[in-house]
């Protein structure tokens, strides 16, 4: 379709308005990602006025060839696949699943909805805070409730598989609320009309979630898998405030940024390495590229078919 | 008239323009109101102390504010780096110099304060009055390069000894120990008379393998020419003196570590030993104070990790150059910042903050009159600097090639010495090959 904006000069006027706009995601956002995929082939430490030479694709090497660091490297790229499937996969079901408990008119919904919401306010230092207090092994409320079954636990602290199955539970703790609000706000714009008509055709409860919410819910489905796709390929703050850098439990996002910083060697005088988190960073980018773009085609498909 | 209201707002944006370049020249007058950024990292004692420093030196200095800013010792060289970039800091909190490139590494990256310097984002202090305060192998070791002084090193702490509670030892009749047998014993019987044997600040990941670096020095005193070894080939972390290491780490994490330690916070932890909830406290000389403010009067001593079979060999103290002072090159506020280091400088002041924080001071005049002071005056005489001041792990090297204790269950995954040593070599190993 094509709008008429007038004639001679005024019919720039809307590219005029557009222009600030791209400005800015240029600037915040594309040019920053270029910039990476420039210093990718550099020795770049982040350093302001420290000396860029030309590495080529050395950086993609050392990150996937190179002895056993390019095997640990894998192991957190195979980590952070782990990650995200999981994470999706819980934060759907339970999001939908709590969706439709919380979309019933009944009293006292208003209530769980702001409750479930919640910790989609606070920062991601504060969620990790507070789990990291709840989840003290010496007496902290966790610890107690175990005690009560003659079990104990290091928590965070200690088997890496104990410490990012709590990072994972936490994730979705914290961010569980907006999938929730997603579907809400899709299941509203179901008309009621069709679920009385299949009430009358003696459609029953799971029969009505199939063959009408279901499908109707197919643009925030979409949604909600991109997102929680996308989010948790990406996650690397709440590892940071929980676990640290520790061998076992880093995913990919953590990693570039304790490369990037100097935070992997365990000393204080480690080296920033930002062309080589860099490189890291476009490998990352290249397995959300992947993953999303693969999920996206096949979500419009689908959508394309149900919705028309 | 498109013009007349453009021009004013043209004429506002380069006065402000000129006004900011200005702003950034790096001369201030005597009288002007400066801010001078401070950067410390988290260490409650000397916090405590810089924030009556600061009150002091700004009542003598009206004109000057200082604004201090406290982080995470994990996170000092990340925000360093960040701040310094952005022009955002005058005076900052940086770690004596170490981990040089040697020789024998090859491909290796330079330190993060190599890097700052060789991006001029750290004044040159040569020649500056109040280096003279300090001794001169401090200032060359800990705060040069290139022949220039970058730093102020503010002194020598120590990281392989243990606090030990008095009371405790003595209602158990345990003798302190100096053998790695007798540290055995002695946690045995502290765990038969139902106290826990020892804590650290495992939640902050660090404290658990730095609390065994005792272990390791006993095992090789002279930590300079272990990193050599291991790049050389000629040590390796699964032959057999290493082994021997490896099995006493696994009883220091497994059986001699207070169950629940991973989630005690490094800040934390001597308060938990001051409050007698465990027998002794593997960790850095500069917990003392802390320990003595979380309860007075409490007894405590502090001996060389006893981590070898021979009690000659447990006479060493490990450690580094702690906290120093650097200046931003580019700070608008030199002659505060000057000022600031010279009054922090001054012999009294450096004296006060000796016995404030427990350094093993750099000022020959200063002395550690605490009772820290007393304690490791034994063995000051063997004084060396630790392997994490000389390691940097060759590139290409996997996640295990370090001698840590935190590789055990609980606080990680291996069980099994012999295992685990060589899992730690082959990682290095393929270091050293790649690089090759």
């Amino acid at each position: 379709m094509y709008y008429q904006f007038g004639s001679k000069k005024t019919k720039w006027l809307p590219y005029l308005l557009l222009l600030p706009g791209l400005l800015f995601y240029f600037i915040i956002s594309l040019g920053p990602s270029i910039a990476t995929a420039f210093y990718s082939l550099t020795d770049a430490t982040g350093i302001k006025g420290a000396t860029v030479n030309w590495v080529g694709l050395a950086n993609y090497r050392e990150f996937l060839f190179m002895g056993r660091a390019s095997a640990d490297n894998l192991a957190a790229l195979q980590r952070t696949l782990i990650f995200c499937f999981a994470v999706t996969l819980i934060q759907f079901t339970l999001g939908l699943f709590i969706a439709l408990l919380v979309n019933q008119k009944l009293k006292g919904t208003n209530l769980f909805r702001t409750i479930y919401f919640m910790p989609v306010i606070l920062g991601a230092v504060i969620q990790g805070l507070m789990w990291r207090l709840f989840l003290y092994p010496l007496g902290g409320p966790a610890s107690k409730l175990l005690a009560l079954f003659g079990l104990s636990s290091e928590f965070l602290g200690g088997q890496p598989s104990e410490a990012f199955a709590w990072v994972i539970f936490i994730l979705i703790w914290a961010n569980m609320g907006t999938t929730m609000m997603i579907f809400i706000a899709g299941l509203q714009t179901i008309p009621s009309e069709m679920y009385e008509a299949a009430t009358i055709d003696g459609a029953s409860t799971w029969q009505v979630f199939r063959n009408i919410t279901w499908p109707l819910l197919t643009p925030s489905v979409n949604t909600n898998l991109l997102l929680n796709i996308i989010g948790s390929l990406q996650a690397w703050q709440l590892f940071l405030v929980l676990v640290g850098y520790r061998n076992g439990t880093q995913v990919l996002g953590y990693l570039i940024y304790a490369t990037g910083f100097g935070q992997t060697s365990g000393s204080t005088s480690s080296s920033f390495r930002q062309g080589y988190a860099a490189a890291a960073s476009i490998i990352l980018f290249l397995l959300v590229l992947v993953i999303g773009m693969s999920v996206q085609y096949i979500l419009q498909r689908r959508e394309r078919r149900i919705l028309g | 008239m498109r013009k007349s209201k453009l021009f004013p707002i043209v004429a506002i944006i380069i006065f402000t323009i000129l006004l900011s370049a200005c702003g950034g020249s790096g001369d201030q007058k005597a009288d002007e109101n400066v801010t001078l950024r401070v950067l410390v990292h988290q260490n409650p004692p000397m916090v405590a102390f810089m924030e009556t420093f600061n009150q002091q030196f700004t009542e003598r200095h009206p004109n000057i504010t200082v604004d201090m800013s406290v982080v995470n010792a994990n996170d000092l060289s990340t925000v360093s780096q960040t701040r310094l970039s952005a022009n955002d800091i005058d005076v900052l909190d940086i770690f004596g110099f170490a981990n040089g490139a040697q020789p024998y590494m090859k491909m290796v990256e330079p330190p993060n304060w190599q890097q700052l310097i060789d991006a001029n984002l750290l004044m040159d202090l040569t020649g500056q009055d109040f280096l003279a305060n300090y001794d001169n192998n401090t200032i060359n070791d800990a705060g040069s390069y290139n022949g220039k002084v970058y730093a102020i090193n503010l002194g020598r702490v120590i990281y392989s000894g243990i606090y030990y509670n008095k009371q405790l030892f003595e209602q158990n009749s345990i003798a302190i120990p100096t053998t790695w047998p007798e540290l055995v014993a002695a946690c045995e019987a502290l765990e038969a008379g139902g106290t826990p044997c020892m804590t650290a600040g495992g939640a902050d990941g660090w404290p658990i393998f730095v609390g065994a670096y005792g272990l390791l020095g006993a095992m090789y005193p002279d930590q300079a020419e272990l990193v050599k070894g291991l790049w050389e080939g000629t040590i390796k972390w699964n032959d057999a003196k290493s082994l021997e290491m490896w099995t006493k780490m696994q009883i220091y994490a497994r059986d001699m570590m207070e169950e629940g330690a991973s989630g005690v916070a490094g800040d934390a932890a001597p308060g938990r030993f001051a409050s007698g909830a465990v027998a002794m406290f593997p960790g850095g000389s500069w917990y003392a104070p802390s320990i003595e403010a979380a309860q007075p009067g409490f007894e405590w001593g502090y001996i060389p990790f006893p981590g070898s079979d021979v009690a000659a060999d447990n006479q060493y103290w490990f450690g580094k150059y702690d906290q120093g002072w650097a200046i931003a090159a580019n700070t608008p506020n030199k002659d505060a910042a000057l000022l600031y280091l010279k009054e922090f400088s001054d012999p009294a002041n450096y004296q006060a903050f000796v016995d404030a924080v427990g350094f093993i001071p750099t000022q020959p005049t200063a002395k550690l009159n605490t009772q820290l002071g007393t304690e490791i005056a034994p063995f000051l005489a063997n004084f060396q600097v630790g392997f994490e001041q000389y390691w940097i792990a060759p590139k290409g090297a996997g996640q295990f090639a370090n001698p840590w204790a935190s590789y055990f269950q609980p606080f990680g995954t291996d069980d099994d010495p012999q295992v685990l040593a060589d899992k730690v070599q082959a990682d290095l190993q393929a270091g050293l090959d790649a690089v090759k």
